[in-house]
């Protein structure tokens, strides 16, 4: 860079470091991730590269089992990513540009999937198309084999398509279709229009689709766990060297392979796509958008949407009736005993645990999202761009990395020990052991940290977005009035950012409540996790346990996403905080 | 802060700008653009100024410097002989009016005008007197409950102006506050701050890039251009004097007219102008030979009947209604003149060969430098 660049970091810090509460909290953010994301993933790699790990590579990648799992994560992380990108540009198509009955029927069912564990699905579907299913065998009279890359297809696409339809829906709309209607002007058909107009002004938006849904399948564990079948992938190989070998290390070569094409999509992502002059978004789009009212257009559509939403309704269905029914298929009593066995029983301390410890990573990680999003956008710093990447990573890494990377960090206190000239030497504990048995706090910490590190990339994203579109000078003025940058922080940008940090927070308890493949290495018995035991159920065939498990799970994500919409959400509470503290 | 009361009023708010410098690295590329360039400048407590200059000047960069937004590359800033310059923006005695005014639209009217109050501790009973106070000042008196976007585009603005004002700040800064009214308003709202301004005797710096407020606001111009300082000077002595070609361009209108020193005497300068030799006051002097520039106001040439002045030929007549603006050619080229009053009654036709004339007095001579283009 030019001659003046030292000299402007500096100044750069001695501005940040004029307002201490300022400089504390981006020394505290930038420790936090250090410590909770970056020394984890280092700690895997490590792992990985000592001499015990780099013969593992060789191995693993020149014989055929394993390229054989390599590969089928590639295919199906491929797989999905078309057909869920495909469920989500269909939804997303039919809600906003084709004239359509029960659309909003449909856009409610499209997002019952963000709210529920990772295996509702897969555990339903098992029931209702497996060897014994209430509709492969009970209807059809077949014994169908569900396991498998085709099943897995089928509930991940189900299982993630909705962020997909969520972006799409959102560019669609932000969709100048004064463009369209020139195109109309110009002569062009409706199919000239889609091909040369709407396809390519949402490019972008596909390609990020694809790749994210690609990251997240890949990443998937309890799916693969639940219906891989014979088809093996690397998470799940991932998981049964942890659990099953305990062998860390092979682990740890396997978490590497997984990475690299994780990392490689979120950098393309992040410094490619993200630059591509995505839709000319126009705030306040003019003119009304035409919709496709062309019935041998508007009827298939429709008719596979609507399909699609009632498979969904009928898998849920399933999980609901599921958890009243003795064993679906084979007894169809009604029965209370699972909801016993979760509320009253066995269940029951995970369902406090999961519960307090996903309240407890909430609001922190709704804030630290904020916080970071002020910093990233706001202020100017060495390292800011470095430390918007660290934000994001604890998603772009598959959540087993990152429960290895715990292990292997945080399975022994990080001591300091300071030799005083022959005497007795000081140790003092910097970190206490978070994982493992005789963990602090039963290792409920080390899981508050990883929901807290999952958690804070979506609200980190959903603030930088609500941050640039508030005016600088707003802050400013603030400041100018003699508000310090943490009174400016607390009485006017939350406030103003409160959707982002509304949506923030819903997503991480939602996020906190279903998330598996990051805990499953850290829970201990004092610290249950809902989630495991479903996995437990699942894997044991108690399938009623599992469903009254679910069905659980999702009403204390909604009642949690009431009370945070009646708490954050409102414009009444926000006010009142407001002037309660002037 | 708000709570010093009027006291030091009188006394306080000599604002300093010392050899002040600020290099911004180029937003796109490389490079590095220095946006203000080694100015200095002396406020006295009070005193109404203005930073005008053409768009991308610095003077937003200035201001932003002095609120504290901003540190300096180099140079210092002092206020009541205190070097403030490192001192974060919150804790600067000043208060910034910013031209999209960033009224907190979360808020009430009366919340907005209190926030700074709030946040300096002052007790309920005296932030409710206060801002009630400023509410009948500013003629808000009503609109406490209403929300930023329940009023009008002046309204808003006189919410920014009482929000900055309650805080009796030693210094008021002004960043093209009036720029998103229209004409009329514009026109009634500089009276008013200004007004308020003398009433209340706060040193204020005020960034426009239109001459005309700054001529009628302040009681000095700061003229920048591309960093630097151009001039300083009254309304009267930058209008009168200027002491650059970009000056006299920027602020009104001028006729440049080349021309050479004939003679050297005392403090005054005789030279040619459209054929008449004049007697000009000029400093520094010259040396005979010379090439010297010549400023007339076009409202100080006159047209006259062919036999009088210096021959001119009408090229084109624009009537205005309050004045008639000539483009009239000679000397080999176009000069822009304004009749008003009673001469802009009579109308002379486009081609018609007229006589120029001028005052002695409204001349002023600029040094003939190679940096001609403005
Ligand atoms: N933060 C910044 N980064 C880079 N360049 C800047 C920045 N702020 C201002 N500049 C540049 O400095 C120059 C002066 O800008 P400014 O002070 O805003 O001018 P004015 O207010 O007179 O229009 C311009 O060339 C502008 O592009
Ligand atoms: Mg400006």
């Amino acid at each position: 860079m030019t001659a003046i660049s030292p000299r402007r970091y500096v100044d750069q810090f001695r501005r940040i470091f004029q307002d201490p509460i300022l400089a504390i909290s981006l020394i505290v953010v930038t420790v936090f991730l250090l410590l909770a994301v970056v020394l984890p993933i280092l700690a895997m790699i490590g792992e990985s590269t000592s001499p015990e790990g780099r013969p593992l590579f060789a191995h693993y990648l020149g014989t055929s089992t394993y390229q054989t799992i390599i590969s089928n994560t590639v295919v199906m992380g491929l797989v999905v990513a078309t057909v869920g990108t495909a469920l989500g540009f269909l939804f997303a198509y039919v809600q906003v540009k084709v004239k359509a009955p029960f659309k909003r029927f449909m856009h409610i069912v499209a997002l019952i999937p963000i709210i529920s564990p990772p295996f509702a699905v897969a555990t339903a579907t098992i029931v209702l198309f497996g060897r014994n299913g209430l509709i492969s065998k009970g209807i059809f009279g077949v014994r169908y084999n569900i396991y498998g890359l085709h099943g897995l297809t089928l509930v991940l696409a189900l299982s993630y398509f909705t962020v997909v339809y969520l972006n799409l829906k959102g560019m669609m709309q932000a969709l100048d279709p004064a463009l369209e209607e020139a195109a109309t002007n110009l002569g062009a058909s409706k199919w000239r229009i889609f091909r040369t107009v709407t396809v390519p002004m949402l490019i972008p938006g596909l390609l990020s689709s694809f790749l994210l849904l690609f990251v997240e399948s890949i990443a998937d564990l309890g799916n693969p766990l639940v219906m891989g079948g014979n088809y093996e992938v690397l998470s799940t190989r991932i998981y049964i060297s942890v659990i099953g070998l305990y062998d860390t290390t092979a682990a740890a070569v396997f978490s590497v392979i997984l990475l690299v094409p994780s990392l490689t999509v979120f950098i393309v992502q992040r410094y490619w796509i993200g630059r591509m002059s995505v839709v000319s978004v126009t705030g306040k789009p003019t003119g009304t958008p035409q919709l496709i009212t062309n019935r041998w257009v508007r009827w298939p559509l429709f008719g596979l949407t609507m399909f699609i939403t009632l498979l969904i309704i009928l898998i849920y269905a399933t999980i609901f009736i599921g958890a009243f029914t003795r064993v679906v298929g084979v007894n169809n009593d009604f029965t209370l005993d699972h909801f016993d066995f979760v509320i009253n029983g066995y269940g029951s301390a995970a369902m406090t645990d999961t519960t307090t410890l996903a309240a407890v990573a909430t609001p922190l990680a709704g804030l630290l999202g904020m916080l970071l999003a002020f910093l990233v956008v706001r202020k100017e710093f060495l390292g800011r761009s470095a430390l918007d990447f660290a934000g994001m990573l604890g998603i772009a890494v598959p959540g087993t990395i990152l429960g290895i990377g715990f292990l292997l960090v945080f399975n022994n206190p990080i001591q300091l020990t300071l030799p005083f000239g022959g005497a007795e030497p000081l140790t003092i504990t910097l970190i206490p052991k978070l994982t493992g048995g005789r963990a602090i706090l039963g290792g409920a910490l080390a899981i508050v940290i990883v929901y807290i590190v999952r958690s804070v990339p979506a609200a980190l994203r959903a603030g930088v977005a609500a941050l640039t579109q508030i005016d600088p000078a707003i802050e400013e003025a603030s400041i100018s009035l003699g508000a310090d940058n943490a009174r400016t922080f607390r009485k006017i940008t939350l406030p103003l950012i409160r959707p982002a940090f509304l949506s923030g927070l819903i997503y991480a308890f939602a996020r906190s409540m279903t998330s598996l493949s990051a805990i499953v290495f850290l829970t201990t018995p004092q610290t249950k996790i809902m989630t495991h035991q479903i996995l437990n159920e699942v894997e044991n065939g108690r399938f009623g346990n599992a469903f009254a498990y679910c069905v659980i799970l999702i009403l204390i994500v909604l009642v949690a996403i009431s009370i945070l919409y009646l708490t954050v959400g409102s414009t009444t509470g926000a006010e009142r905080t407001l002037e309660g503290g002037a | 802060m708000a709570g010093n009361g009027n006291a030091r009023r009188d006394s306080t708010g000599d604002l300093r700008l010392e050899n002040l410098s600020k290099i911004f690295p180029e937003r796109e590329g490389q490079g590095e653009v220095r946006a203000v360039n080694d100015v200095s400048l002396t406020i006295s407590a009070g005193e109404f100024v203005t930073l005008l200059g053409p768009s991308g000047c610095g003077k937003t960069t200035t201001l932003r410097l002095i609120a504290g937004f901003e540190l300096p590359t180099s140079g210092r800033i002092l206020l009541d002989g205190k070097d403030i310059s490192m001192q974060p923006p919150n804790k600067r005695d000043m208060s910034l009016v910013f031209q999209s005014y960033a009224l907190f639209p979360h808020m009430t009217v009366f919340d907005n005008i209190a926030y700074g109050l709030r946040t300096a501790g002052m007790p309920r009973a005296q932030v409710q007197a206060k801002v009630n106070e400023a509410l009948a000042q500013m003629d808000l008196e009503g609109l406490g409950e209403r929300r930023p976007n329940e009023l009008s585009g002046g309204q808003q603005q006189r919410v920014a102006l009482a929000r900055s004002l309650v805080m009796e700040p030693r210094v008021l800064l002004f960043d093209e506050p009036l720029s998103n009214l229209d004409a009329k308003l514009r026109v009634q709202m500089r009276s008013e701050i200004r007004r308020l301004q003398r009433r209340l005797n706060i040193t204020s710096v005020y960034v426009t890039h239109d001459q005309i407020e700054a001529m009628a606001m302040s009681d000095r111009i700061v003229v920048m251009n591309a960093g630097r300082i151009e001039q300083i000077g009254t309304p009267q002595e930058v209008y009168r004097y200027p002491q650059s070609r970009f000056v006299a361009d920027f602020i009104g209108r001028a006729n440049f007219i080349e021309t050479r020193v004939e003679a050297v005497d005392g403090e005054q300068v005789t030279a040619t102008v459209l054929g008449r030799t004049v007697h000009v006051p000029m400093e520094p002097l010259p040396k005979v030979n010379d090439p010297l520039v010549a400023v007339l106001r076009p409202e100080s040439l006159y047209i006259t009947d062919d036999t009088a002045g210096y021959p001119a030929v009408i090229e084109q007549t624009m009537y205005l209604g309050a004045e008639t603006e000539y483009i009239v050619q000679a000397e080999g080229q176009a000069l822009t003149v304004i009749e008003s009053g009673l001469s802009a009654l009579r109308l002379f036709d486009e081609g018609q060969t007229v006589g120029l004339s001028f005052e002695d007095e409204a001349i002023h001579f600029l040094p003939q430098t190679e940096s001609v283009a403005v």
